[in-house]
């Protein structure tokens, strides 16, 4: 990471938690469109981050072992499993199938 | 949609009777039991957040950082899900700005953390700003779980210490090993990063239009990873949420705004 990158990001971290506590909640209390939308906003830019973890090398899209793995923990975190052994199963998924393939 | 605790942090399945309530049933958090957590708790806690930092430091070392850097960036940065965002789109060979924007993006989640915990804290804009820059899920859960509003500052910062102490545990071991292990790819660690943000969200995935937004922010990413510079994908993937709204069947507005 640069130092750039390093403080720009705390600012950007710290700041919006302080924007949220601050600024934003009480927004949106009275404006529950907007309220939903907040809410929402997780779960699309994680699972792209996710997608941009699993499937990409280098910036191209690579299918590997990691995506057995995800597809292992799909399956864990839909049968609510514990945290740890979710990361532990497609971690271990994804090492056993590199040692074999 | 409210977000209620099950939905923050049910994940860690801290304080297993109280995240064992229907989603419902965290709306009316004054009627719950005063959730407290388990030594038990404590422990599967420091150990998840042991190992996010021991993993996080070992990826940063392996992706070129100095050890120095990477253990100021996980010591000030606070959102190990902004510096993963930020490592991949600069993997991808996207430019720095563009994974600053990339961690940024992500790092709504905080903000949106902050949002619930704020209005239950006692008066006193220190105190309120101390708490708010420490929201992660398991406290902001916990703390918003408390019946009896005094206390609320306590079991956040109880909940706080323990996840930190892992944390820096886990940062510290990590830092430490980072030069020590070899191919991290052949003990699948560069599965774990992922794995562990989809148990994060997994109960927010199980809601109808939860899942919709992620789904449509995971297509909206992979659509543009071959197309777009890196970075990009994952900063568009905030329209995920604008399909999600289309698709939403709740009239939750319009009820509300018509009183």
């Amino acid at each position: 990471m640069t130092t750039l990158a390093i403080v720009a990001i705390t600012i950007g971290v710290w700041g919006q938690r302080l924007a949220g506590a601050f600024l934003v909640g009480p927004q949106l209390e009275k404006r529950p469109n907007l309220s939903r939308a907040a809410s929402l906003l997780p779960a699309a830019v994680v699972m792209a981050v996710i997608v941009q973890l699993t499937v990409t090398r280098a910036g191209s899209l690579t299918i590997d072992a990691r995506l057995a793995g995800m597809v292992v923990a799909i399956i864990l975190v839909w049968r609510k499993a514990p945290f740890l052994a979710v990361v532990l199963a497609a971690a271990a998924t994804t090492a056993l199938i590199r040692a074999f393939a | 949609m409210h977000i209620g605790p099950r939905e923050i942090a049910g994940f860690l399945h801290l304080g297993r009777s109280a995240y064992g309530r229907s989603v419902a049933a965290t709306d009316d958090e004054s009627a719950q039991s005063t959730p407290r957590l388990s030594r038990a708790d404590f422990v599967t806690m420091g150990i998840t957040f042991f190992s996010l930092g021991v993993t996080l430091q070992v990826l940063m070392i392996e992706n070129g950082t100095s050890t120095t850097r990477a253990f100021v960036a996980s010591s000030v940065i606070f959102s190990a899900t902004s510096q993963f965002a930020y490592l991949a789109v600069r993997d991808g060979g996207g430019s720095d700005w563009a994974g600053i924007i990339a961690g940024w993006v992500v790092a709504t989640r905080f903000g949106i953390l902050a949002v619930s915990l704020n209005p239950r804290l006692p008066k006193g804009v220190v105190r309120r700003v101390l708490a708010a820059l420490n929201a992660f899920d398991p406290n902001v859960a916990i703390a918003v779980q408390q019946s009896n509003p005094r206390d609320v500052e306590r079991e956040f910062w109880r909940t706080t210490a323990g996840m930190m102490l892992g944390w820096f545990l886990g940062v510290g071991v990590g830092t430490f090993l980072g030069d020590i292990v070899g191919d991290t790819s052949r003990i699948g660690l560069d599965a774990v990063f992922p794995a562990a943000l989809l148990a994060i969200i997994g109960n927010l995935l199980r809601q109808r239009d939860g899942l919709i937004s992620g789904i449509c922010g995971a297509l909206i990413c992979l659509l543009l990873i071959p197309f777009v510079p890196a970075g990009f994908p994952i900063i568009l993937s905030v329209f995920g949420v604008a399909v999600a709204l289309m698709l939403s069947r709740q009239p939750a507005v319009e009820t509300r705004s018509a009183s």
